[in-house]
């Protein structure tokens, strides 16, 4: 299955560009870019990202694990002192605090590792280190006989190339 | 245009090896290049430091914390003090990363990498001190909840614990936050270097392409580890000052603790970040990056936070005298007329008063004066945290017990190496990782490229570039 | 931890059982006869005490030795013995040391031609003894210290068998002055007995009796009982009036202090007299023996004279005079050691017709006729004639035993000198001194708790020394020594002696009692019966009552005062004598010389800086320590450091053999006697010069100001008589009233004798007790362990503090260790003066510049853990290594602790004490380990330190009670510190029984009880009882 990758200076043009692709139909559709844009987040997918569900699911658990180890603890073996309540729930919430952030903090970037399907240990054929640098990188994967409109579409979109990746 | 031929497809190629790279890689990827001789003589100095305190601390816990200075009744010393301090360093980092973050404060990208960087170092350097400060630090796992047959557990009402889980969060959190910055920088290594460098950023950068789905991610993520970040930077340098708040020593049992050290700690990271910025920005010719306004914006920063410090100061003794507390007047008179008026003054000369002069646009522009103000307020503040401490344990409610604490020729080795701990790190740092966050000055760059002239602070910022 | 440590002990155990085993002991083994209690075996575990008796000093108090498993591991006073009734003194508590130090000899020695000495066996030692006396001739003389009388009778008997020689017994603080005072006034040449019980006015000539003098233990608690205010009304409780030049223990402890110029004591007392006898008179009363003699021995003596002589007011001698012949049981005390100046048998006999004119004698002061009169005192002339035959070569070989002369005698006495010129001289120390290490040969004695002997300190008590374990070195008793010298010397001398051992002798000399019966209880103890006073004879008219001359020019009087702990120097090679600070300077490990802030400022010197003190006879260089409580005429050292041999006594153990710790300020004092041929110490004045060196002094109180704080609390007799309920404190102000109360301070100062103390009791005083302790322990407890500490009734003494060292197995960190506060005592005793004032000064000021001359207004108040119920030190620990007991102990884990020290932080009253190093498993040399107490643990380093009530003890009595089921009663647990305080100021008990005296202690003093820093409430389970003021300005 051919793989066209149009090269572009500008992400406006690339988002402009992928928006008419997937009216078209061509929705197998994937985007390099050297810089986070906002205009390119949701050229290809404009579902907002999974990642804040893991952030949310890590605070509640941090926070939970936080208030039921310092009570269970100091319960499991009451201990005086000072003359102080066993379950002192003002202290005990700094422990809740701390590890809501730890917890959340971590799976953010769990999340952030599921969402982006990373580690990955192959680049993709299509990339190229000039999406490292200044390029953008629009790519479509079409059937043979697209490729000719795929082609015009880009150019006419100011593409500086546009490039054919065999399969 | 009119469609190409279809037999033209065929001889379609591969997208074209890149013939010339961005400005800005080329720029900020010099820096890790080259290991010049200036960089070896530093780095060889720090690990000096490093093995000289090292040595001694494998002494002291062979021999006792009796090589300290500790004397009855004052049981915190030196290196506690340092402990602190190196706290207090490590908040600028998250501070300029996160809040400026979520400010939109864009002229932050050029330094924040820096800044996390140095707040890594500085938590792993400070929770060293926890450590080397214990009396008997081959039991200190005593201070982990582990399970154990004897259901002995620890005891979550100590501020020691609450330390503890500050700490290691933080530090979680920050390298966290600083790995993930890093990525896409790495990325743009990984596509330029070659040999050994090229296998260590093809590993770290765990097979980025920044397609849009990895960016998106990736800006969810900052933003949650921003939003997270915020509160817990606040929080931790809380709850160091509670580990003297909460007790009852005359001096140190005051609710302004928590404001007061975490507005002192923003202060010293901000003044750090420009000792270690000011001579990176020399050296390695970022001006075009670094821009004084940088250091002006921070150095406002520096005026507020010390202004809060000063502040801070004077609330103290008006609530120590207006309180009517023996003690606590006593106690304060002491710092500033006692055994350890020095180190008062020196804190309040140096925190308070000397900063003032950023009120004037030339020093804040003038990079040399803001390099020697940043380190002044560096000593002020580890003063500070000296008079905090030994001051208010010398002199407590028993007069009878009332005594001297002097830092010991070891704890002197000790401080001195966690300096050199952290400038290691630094210096391997530099080497290492971009220095500059490469991905997100490109980004404002380009933003400007779209919408030309509607921007705001980069103006100013990037205008030199172009 | 714990398991290493008692594995590490029992080790040690058997290194020194061992030890005892190849000990070659000439005596058969026997079964020692333990007290009350004989268990058919020693049950391990279990601890057995032997009553035996202390020979630290003169006085002669009887002690239980606490042994576990055939250890002595611990000292206590004898409840049964007449002189200190369960109580010991601090050098009393560290004689144990003696036993276990690890200076000691562990064989006889021979000294070769370089100096060295090499061990040899005791054959050969005492063959060589016994040529050396065959070929001596009678040039044979034994000098030594007092011994009992069984051993001094030994000794006459072998000089007797070797054919001649002599005996001189020679103690550095011999009282020989009272023994001829008495001969003169009432024609017995005894000394006389002082006892105290239901005195109602002492006044103090300088004795320091409370401190230092004939028999502290026994007089302190005679004192402290008659004054107590809880055996009645205060108001009528005894009045103690100190004379001297120095605020001393006594005058801190008394009502009334008067600064008298030094050497004048004895024209005081005959001031004071003469008022009583001229009353007397007038009401034709009793005169207390010859009027005519009497008459016209006080005839030059009216108030007014003596002001002018002595510096105290007339009126004040009026008074006085009056409340002396007023009182049922007065008495007065003929000065001390420091006082005993060239007329000092005048002196003493002017006292001594003080308490004859009003009528204390037969009452307070007893005078034994020659009979009874104990064992020959030693004079100081016979030494000096001693130290001539030995000049002059008449002396071939000199024995010495229990005493040091080379230290103690003064330097222009010649004694080193002349100990060259002695052909062979012998020494039976068992610890090596300046002394010994001159001496031929050594033939090293046992330690008191391995040897035999008796002690016979007054008429009527027969005190037995026992042994208590095997010897741990191949060490010899005295008598066994001469013994067996004897037999070596062939039968001709043997025959005149007895057969066997020394302890046969001491069997033999007390076959008239019950052998068994003495030894399980320590002795005889029969009250001798001496109260028919006795009239003063015509003799007193030969007595010349002037103001004795000092030698020397110089603007300041040399005063030499006897150390309480150190005493005349023997127990300065015992680290908890030095370690233990003064109780007035709170100096430890050094010497210093007192002088006033006045003078101090005139020579331009602060605290530490090292002055030349100049007499004719020598200098002594020395730091300063200015304090308000001293005359500006008068330089005091004490007595008791410079020792250039033992390696606590000297520098040896800070690296430095051979040098002198502290000074010996005899190298500057003349070897003169009074008229009864007693040394005078009294006798020269010096110059005193900066020599611009400075020198840290390890003190171990930063200041004597309170600042007002609740701590050492007072309250004066208005106050207390009126019965007010005690009221809030006026929390010290800031600014204005503050400065008000600093000039009310400087005006004192300078006002002089009777100035107001700042913000000192003006009006009634504030002393508050916030809360009832007793709740805070588990409620299903039965017990909540608590303290009363009568503030009132510490002297300073530090008995407790060295009983808690030897207890507790605490560390001693040395003199560098105190330089920087380390010092590990769980219980220190403050001294504050005055309510202090808070101001804020700048500055350094003198650590004791708040003394006033001629106020006493001193708190000694024993700080130690509070055991609080709301305890700051407890929720800041990480590890849960300290918490509450459910008996509401503050109980402390060593094995848990990590060290992060949060706790001592933390505790406001600063009573937790850390192991900066490894003080105790690596830190003590042998044989110390051995007398480890096993109950304790031992603390390793890094690890939190901190009192627990003896919790050992605690959890003793519970076993005991439980065993038997039945609660622990009141009195059952005492603390070591309560077990050994003189004046019984510490009460520990269980807050939850209403009946405990702990509780009825407070009760019965409610309107005195207070909490230290009750402002924190922290809740302490310990209540103090405020110091009372009894100055005249304050009675009712």
């Amino acid at each position: 299955m051919p793989t066209l990758v149009g090269i572009f200076e500008q992400p406006l043009l690339v988002a402009q560009l992928a928006e008419k692709l997937r009216g078209r139909g061509f929705s197998d559709l994937e985007v390099y870019s050297p810089v986070p844009s906002h205009e390119l987040d949701y050229a290809v997918d404009d579902r907002p990202s999974r990642v804040r569900l893991f952030t949310l699911i890590g605070g509640v658990l941090g926070c939970i694990t936080g208030y039921a180890l310092t009570l269970w603890m100091a319960n499991d073996w009451q201990i005086m002192l000072g003359g102080k309540p066993f379950s002192s729930i003002p202290p005990y919430t700094i422990i809740a605090f701390e590890l809501t952030i730890l917890f959340g903090g971590v799976l953010t970037v769990i999340g952030l590792f599921a969402v982006g399907k990373l580690p990955r240990f192959k680049l993709d054929a299509a990339y190229s280190a000039r999406f490292s640098a200044e390029d953008f990188g629009l790519v479509v994967r079409c059937a043979e006989r697209d490729v000719a409109e795929i082609d015009t579409l880009m150019r006419e979109h100011h593409a500086t190339e546009v490039n054919l990746v065999e399969p | 245009m009119t469609p190409p031929p279809a037999d033209t497809a065929a001889a379609m190629i591969r997208p074209a090896p890149l013939r010339k790279d961005s400005k800005v890689n080329r720029d900020l990827l010099r820096v890790m290049e080259g290991f010049s001789f200036g960089w070896f003589t530093l780095l060889n100095v720090s690990v000096a430091f490093m093995l000289a305190a090292g040595g001694v601390w494998i002494y002291q816990v062979y021999k006792g914390l009796g090589i300290a200075g500790y004397a009855h009744p004052v049981f915190w010393g030196a290196y506690i003090v340092t402990f602190v301090f190196w706290v207090g360093i490590a908040h600028a980092g998250t501070l300029i990363s996160a809040i400026l973050y979520l400010f939109r404060a864009k002229w932050r990208n050029a330094i924040n990498r820096g800044a996390e960087a140095m707040t890594v170092f500085a938590v792993l350097t400070a929770a060293q001190f926890l450590g080397i400060h214990v009396g008997r630090i081959w039991k200190s796992y005593f201070i982990l909840p582990y399970p154990n047959q004897r259901a002995l557990w620890v005891n979550f009402k100590s501020p020691l614990l609450w330390d503890t889980f500050a700490i290691s969060t933080y530090a979680t959190i920050s390298i966290l936050f600083l790995y993930v910055g890093l990525v896409p920088d790495l990325a743009i290594a990984r596509d330029r270097a070659t040999g050994w460098r090229k296998a260590l950023y093809s590993v770290l950068s765990l097979g980025w392409q920044g397609t849009s789905k990895q960016w998106k991610a990736h800006n969810r993520t900052v933003l949650h580890l921003s939003g997270l970040a915020t509160p817990l930077v606040l929080s931790v340098h809380s709850v160091v000052s509670w580990d003297f708040a909460m007790s009852i020593v005359p001096g140190w049992h005051a609710t302004i603790f928590a404001p007061y050290f975490v507005a002192g700690a923003i202060f010293s990271g901000f003044a750090m970040v420009l000792t270690m910025m000011i001579p990176v920005r020399r050296i390695f010719g970022l001006e075009a990056y670094i821009t004084d306004y940088h250091f002006e914006n921070m150095s406002r920063f520096l005026l507020l936070t010390s202004i809060i410090v000063g502040y801070a100061y004077a609330a103290e003794y008006f609530m120590a005298w207006y309180s009517g507390v023996e003690a606590e007047q006593t106690a304060f008179w002491l710092r500033a007329f006692g055994p350890y008026w020095i180190s008062t003054w020196v804190m309040i000369l140096c925190n308070a008063v000397a900063p003032q002069i950023l009120w004037f646009k030339k020093v804040r522009t003038h990079v040399p004066t803001l390099f020697v103000l940043s380190v002044i307020i560096n000593i002020g503040m580890w003063f500070e945290r000296y008079v905090i401490i030994i001051g208010g344990l010398s002199r407590e409610y028993d007069p009878a017990v009332w005594g001297i604490y002097t830092p010991s020729w070891a704890e002197l080795i000790i401080v001195a190496g966690s300096f050199g701990f952290f400038c290691h790190f630094f210096l391997l740092f530099l080497k290492l990782f971009p220095v500059v966050a490469i991905a997100e000055v490109k980004e404002i760059e380009i933003h400007a490229k779209e919408h030309p002239g509607e921007h705001w602070d980069h103006a100013h910022t990037y205008g030199e570039i172009h | 931890m714990s398991d290493f440590d008692r594995r590490d002990f029992l080790k040690l155990i058997g290194v020194g059982a061992g030890a005892a085993a190849t000990s070659g002991c000439s005596d058969p083994v026997e079964k020692l006869i333990p007290y009350v209690v004989q268990p058919e075996e020693i049950t391990p575990g279990l601890p057995v005490m032997y009553a035996s008796t202390c020979q630290e000093c003169a006085a002669g108090c009887g002690f239980h030795v606490r042994t576990r498993e055939g250890r002595p591991i611990k000292l206590e006073g004898n409840p049964e013995h007449p002189v200190n009734r369960g109580a010991l003194c601090a050098r009393g508590q560290s004689s144990i040391g003696r036993t276990y130090h690890p200076d000691r000899y562990r064989s006889p020695q021979r000294r070769g031609a370089d100096g060295s000495f090499a061990p040899v066996g005791w054959d050969e030692a005492t063959a060589e003894l016994a040529a050396k006396l065959g070929a001596a001739r009678g040039k044979t003389v034994v000098l030594g210290g007092a011994t009992g009388p069984t051993l001094s009778g030994l000794i006459d008997r072998w000089l007797a068998a070797l054919g001649g020689g002599e005996r001189v017994v020679y103690e550095p603080f011999a009282h020989e002055a009272l023994a001829a005072a008495s001969e003169s006034v009432f024609g017995v040449a005894s000394r006389p007995i002082f006892d105290l019980s239901d005195s109602d006015f002492v006044i103090d000539f300088g004795a320091d009796s409370l401190g230092t003098w004939l028999s502290p233990v026994e007089h302190a608690r005679q004192i402290m009982e008659a004054r107590d205010a809880s055996s009645g009304s205060a108001a009528t409780g005894a009045r103690l009036v100190s004379v001297g030049p120095r605020l001393d223990e006594t005058a801190s402890s008394a009502d009334e202090w008067l600064p008298a110029k030094p050497g004048t004591e004895g024209i005081l007392a005959l001031g004071i007299a003469r008022v009583a006898f001229d009353a007397a008179r007038q009401r034709g009363g009793e005169l207390g023996g010859d009027a005519e003699a009497l008459q016209q021995v006080l005839a030059p003596f009216d108030a007014a004279a003596v002001a002018t002589a002595s510096g105290v007011e007339a009126h004040t001698i009026r008074r006085l005079g009056g409340a002396m012949l007023e009182a049922k049981r007065p008495a007065a005390l003929p000065p001390g050691v420091a006082l005993t100046s060239r007329r000092a048998t005048a002196t003493a006999a002017a006292v001594l017709i003080l308490n004859a004119v009003v009528g204390a004698v037969g009452k307070t002061v007893k005078i034994p006729d020659a009979s009874q009169a104990s064992g020959r005192v030693g004079s100081f002339r016979d030494v000096v004639k001693l130290i001539d035959a030995m000049k002059s070569g008449d002396v071939s070989v000199l024995v010495i035993h229990d005493s040091n002369p080379v230290y103690s005698l003064p330097a222009d006495s010649g004694f080193a000198e002349a100990l060259e010129k002695v052909a062979f001289v012998v020494s039976t120390a068992s610890l090596p001194d300046e002394t010994a290490v001159r001496a031929h040969l050594i033939l090293p004695d046992h330690t008191p708790l391995e040897s035999w002997g008796d002690a016979a300190p007054r008429p009527g008590v027969r005190s037995l020394v026992q042994p208590t374990l095997r010897p741990i070195f191949d060490t010899r008793a005295l008598g066994d020594t001469l013994l067996d010298t004897a037999r070596a010397m062939g039968e001709s001398v043997a025959a005149q002696l007895p057969a066997g051992s020394f302890r046969g002798v001491l069997e033999a000399a007390w076959s008239d009692t019950d052998w068994r019966a003495a030894l399980a209880r320590g002795g005889l103890f029969a009250g001798a019966a001496l109260d028919t006073p006795v009239p003063v004879g015509a003799g007193i008219t030969r007595l010349e009552f002037k103001e004795p001359q000092l030698e020397g020019d110089g603007a300041f009087v040399l005063l030499p005062v006897p150390s309480p702990l150190l005493g005349d120097g023997r127990g300065a090679n015992l680290p908890w004598l030095q370690e233990t600070p003064d109780p007035i300077t709170k100096i430890a490990w050094q010497s210093w010389a007192e002088i006033s802030s006045q003078a101090a400022q005139t020579l331009g010197v602060r605290a530490g800086d090292v002055v030349a003190i100049q007499t004719t006879y020598g200098s002594i260089e020395v730091p300063v320590w200015p304090r308000g409580g001293i005359r500006d005429d008068v330089v005091a050292v004490a007595i008791g450091q410079g020792h250039t041999v033992g390696r606590y006594a000297s520098l040896a153990n800070d690296g430095v053999p051979g040098a002198a710790r502290g000074v010996r300020v005899s190298a500057a004092l003349p070897a003169l006697t009074d008229e009864s041929g007693g040394r005078a110490w009294l006798a020269a004045r010096a110059r005193l010069t900066a020599t611009g060196r400075h020198q840290r002094l390890p003190f171990t109180q930063g200041t004597d100001n309170k600042r007002g704080r609740q701590l050492g609390e007072s309250i004066s007799l208005l106050a207390l008589a009126s019965g007010a309920r005690p009221f809030e404190a006026n929390e010290p102000a800031f600014g204005p009233a503050a400065a008000a109360q600093a000039d009310a301070h400087a005006a004192a100062r300078e006002g002089g004798a009777h100035g107001e103390h700042a913000g000192a009791h003006a009006g009634p005083h504030e002393v508050r007790r916030a809360y009832d302790a007793s709740a805070d322990s588990d409620a299903n407890e039965p017990y909540r362990w608590g303290m009363t500490i009568d503030v009132d009734k510490c002297t300073g003494c530090s008995a407790c503090v060295v009983a808690c060292y030897i207890e507790n197995n605490l560390s001693v960190v040395g003199e560098a260790g105190v330089l920087r506060s380390r010092q590990m005592s769980w219980l220190r005793i403050e001294r504050f003066v005055g309510d202090g004032y808070p101001q804020l000064e700048t500055g350094r000021t003198g650590p004791q510049n708040h003394e006033v001359l001629g106020n006493v207004d001193v708190r000694n108040s024993p700080m130690l853990c509070q055991q609080c119920g709301a305890a700051p030190c407890e929720p800041v620990c990480p590890v849960l290594a300290t918490y509450h007991t459910a008996q509401g102990l503050n109980g402390m884990i060593y094995n848990r602790c990590i060290g992060t020290r949060y706790c001592a932080n933390n505790c406001p009253y600063k009573v937790r004490r850390f192991n900066w190093f490894d003080y105790q498993i690596e830190g003590w040399p042998d044989p110390w380990p051995l007398m480890l107490n096993p109950d304790v643990t031992v603390r390793g380093q890094g690890v939190m330190e901190k009192c627990t009530f003896c919790i050992q003890r605690i959890q003793a009595a519970r076993l005991d009670a439980k065993g038997q089921e039945r609660a622990v009663a009141d009195g059952e647990i005492r603390t070591a510190c309560q077990q050994t305080c003189p004046t019984g100021a510490i009460v520990f008990g269980n807050l939850k029984d209403g009946a405990s005296r702990a509780r009825t202690q407070v009760v019965q003093n409610d309107a005195r009880a207070y909490h230290a820093l009750h402002v924190l409430n922290t809740r302490p389970a310990i209540t103090y009882l405020a110091k009372i003021q009894r100055e005249e300005g304050h009675e009712a």
